[in-house]
């Protein structure tokens, strides 16, 4: 098995130490080496494969309404895809989860169009009132990870860790 | 049949098992066909009620879930039944009644009414599906996804061709009052404190 990203690695103790076990997903290209670690190393999460953002959430929900304390994991330009989702069943119902976003269109983006979400998420998630926190630095993300999801989970609000393309292409 | 009439109908055949409800016109019916406690009414996110009610089933396994989208809703969401397909909750039961039109906005005609089969896509997508147009159909179809002593024999997605009736009734709109009734009423109660620090007194 090749050596993961002390980053990815991260993301998965984090989530676990919190109590994940289920991860709803949008694929991303760094991501691929969280579902990869998770699913070689964590045999008891359960990884869920989603067609679109706004789905993962809305399956999130549903397993938070089941007694389990989803993850959600997407790409920053998905955060588009499910603000609909986001504002009008997790919030008003004060449905937790973490939330992992791969960050696009921040310093070291090449694709223009990844460029306006990727400046605009933290405006969004702050004007709908969502915590959000950027893991500064790979050895960071293990503490981000789990502290985000603890908070989310112990206060009934989701939480965001960002994950930005410094530490992603590390 | 209304989408009343076909509602009480899922509403018995469920007996304490949870339901779904999508946004308007199903929530509303939902509630006036038999409010408990066990129903999760959504007042937005138009199109993931199918997705609540999947991750609900993943997550327990021991429970029948029923979902009433709508035509509409449905159409929002299509990607919905692939996952379902994809996962194959053996406990999920989406009932879809299909007025063919947006009827909470208006009556705008949905492309169900213009020949857009709903039940197709889902068997297309590898999710067992019927459309049925009368309560003794659909109270057949049921029958064997019933609430109680189920026998979990895969998704089902259920199209009901529904006349609409304007729901008279609306269900509760506090969003948290709803989560926490329905989550302790299926066993999921949350915590009403959080876990505290053990006080430890000086000495």
């Amino acid at each position: 098995m090749s050596q993961r990203p002390v980053w990815a690695a991260g993301v998965c103790s984090g989530l676990y130490a919190a109590g994940s076990r289920d991860v709803v997903y949008v694929p991303d290209n760094p991501l691929s080496h969280v579902l990869a670690e998770l699913g070689d190393q964590y045999a008891d999460v359960r990884l869920m494969l989603a067609t679109r953002e706004e789905e993962a959430f809305g399956i999130a929900a549903g397993l938070y309404l089941g007694g389990r304390r989803p993850t959600v994991m997407l790409q920053s330009s998905g955060l588009g895809n499910s603000l609909n989702a986001i504002t009008s069943l997790v919030l008003p119902y004060q449905i937790p989860m973490l939330i992992i976003v791969s960050m696009r269109g921040d310093a070291g983006e090449w694709n223009a169009a990844q460029v306006p979400m990727g400046r605009a998420v933290r405006t969004i998630l702050d004007a709908i009132g969502i915590p959000h926190m950027t893991v500064a630095t790979p050895d960071a993300a293990a503490d981000a990870v789990r502290l985000i999801a603890t908070t989310a989970f112990g206060t009934r609000q989701a939480g965001v860790c960002l994950l930005p393309r410094r530490v992603t292409t590390s | 049949m209304t989408r009343l009439e076909a509602t009480r109908v899922v509403v018995e055949a469920a007996g304490d098992a949870p339901i779904v409800a999508s946004l308007g016109h199903p929530a509303y019916d939902l509630f006036e066909a038999g409010d408990r406690p066990q129903n999760f009414y959504t007042w937005g996110s138009m199109g993931v009620a199918s997705s609540i009610g999947l991750g609900l089933a993943l997550a327990r396994p021991d429970a029948q879930v029923f979902v009433i989208d709508g035509d509409g809703s449905l159409l929002m969401n299509l990607g919905s039944l692939a996952t379902i397909g994809l996962l194959q909750p053996a406990n999920l039961v989406l009932v879809v009644m299909d007025n063919e039109a947006y009827a909470t906005t208006g009556g705008q005609p949905t492309p169900t009414a213009h020949g857009a089969d709903l039940a197709a896509a889902a068997r297309a997508m590898q999710v067992d599906a019927v459309t049925v147009g009368t309560d003794e159909e659909l109270r057949r179809s049921l029958a064997r996804a019933g609430g109680r002593g189920f026998q979990p024999s895969g998704p089902l997605v259920l199209v009901v061709k529904v006349t609409e009736a304007t729901p008279r009734h609306w269900p509760p709109l506090d969003c948290v009052f709803i989560k926490q009734r329905f989550m302790t009423a299926i066993g999921n109660r949350e915590a009403a404190i959080a876990p505290q620090p053990v006080h430890r007194p000086h000495r």
